[in-house]
């Protein structure tokens, strides 16, 4: 995974769902971020992420609620 | 003339009914031209910010537009109002098409970024619409052609050709690095122009493009 082409796909993708976003941590191999805003629109964003950037390949996501 | 500096036609009026939309492009950049259920021209960024998918492949519903692809639809100010699969969801402020400024002069639609700028000055109180013309040629060579068919200048994409009696307006839109429209209207009263005129006029913006494209041919071949 390309970090810092994750981490702007997903600082975008956050914005444009208005969500409030925090990069907890990114390498090569996986990322964790904090998201907070409506239901609806934190599953868009994980939708969104599945996808990722076009050098990013995402093999599985793990969500847990704070 | 790139839309951020100057209005640029991009279709007649009469060919954008109420509750319909179409595409365009202004120098490759794709825009949708649609016109709600009031009767307003609206002029857009042809893409849906979820999918990416062309705004004038939707349907206006109202004076909504709805994307084809998961029924997204947008105000008119481009604002995003509602998603049919979060129906009861406070649609985000910032889930917005990026718009652009619209006028109707002469029978035909104009939009730009830019502010402060002026659509060509022209005497005109009635239209009749003839035909928006396509041509596979950049627009200088386009411009130059009617130039040298009697056309005056009116602004650098627009201008007026007297024909006998009648007077015709042309306003000029790159589409691309090399292909043009022409947005060609008679100054005067459809009593008047419509039907017989029309066809005559069209018939003779037709044979423009066909001497610049046969021209075009010819030099490719040679």
């Amino acid at each position: 995974m390309v970090c810092e082409s994750f981490t702007e796909f997903a600082l975008h993708r956050a914005r444009r769902l208005d969500l409030e976003i925090r990069i907890v941590a990114c390498d090569t191999s996986s990322a964790t971020l904090s998201v907070r805003g409506q239901d609806d629109l934190v599953d868009a964003f994980e939708m969104a992420c599945s996808l990722g950037p076009y050098d990013c390949i995402i093999l599985d996501i793990e969500r847990a609620t704070a | 003339m790139k839309l951020n500096e100057g209005w640029v036609p991009v279709g007649l009026s009469s060919s954008i009914e109420p509750g319909t939309s179409t595409g365009t492009t202004i120098e490759g950049s794709e825009i949708v031209v649609w016109r709600d259920n009031s009767g307003h021209a609206h002029a857009w960024e042809d893409r849906c910010p979820h999918r990416g998918m062309r705004l004038s492949f939707g349907f206006v519903r109202g004076n909504h537009i709805a994307c084809l692809y998961h029924g997204w639809q947008y105000d008119t100010a481009g604002q995003c109002r509602y998603i049919p699969a979060h129906p009861t969801l406070d649609v985000p402020q910032t889930i917005k098409v990026p718009i652009y400024r619209v006028k109707e002069k002469y029978g035909i639609i104009w939009t730009t970024t830019a502010e402060d700028v002026a659509i060509p000055e022209a005497e005109a109180t009635e239209i009749t619409p003839v035909r928006s013309l396509y041509v596979d040629r950049p627009i200088d060579d386009v411009f130059t052609a009617f130039m040298a068919a009697g056309m005056t200048s009116l602004h650098t994409n627009a201008g007026k050709v007297v024909r006998g009696d009648d007077v015709l307006f042309v306003a000029f839109q790159a589409t691309a690095a090399a292909k043009t429209a022409a947005h060609i209207a008679i100054f005067g009263s459809a009593a008047v122009y419509r039907g017989a005129k029309q066809k005559h006029y069209a018939q003779w913006a037709e044979g423009l493009r066909f001497e610049l494209e046969a021209a075009q041919g010819e030099a490719e071949v040679a």
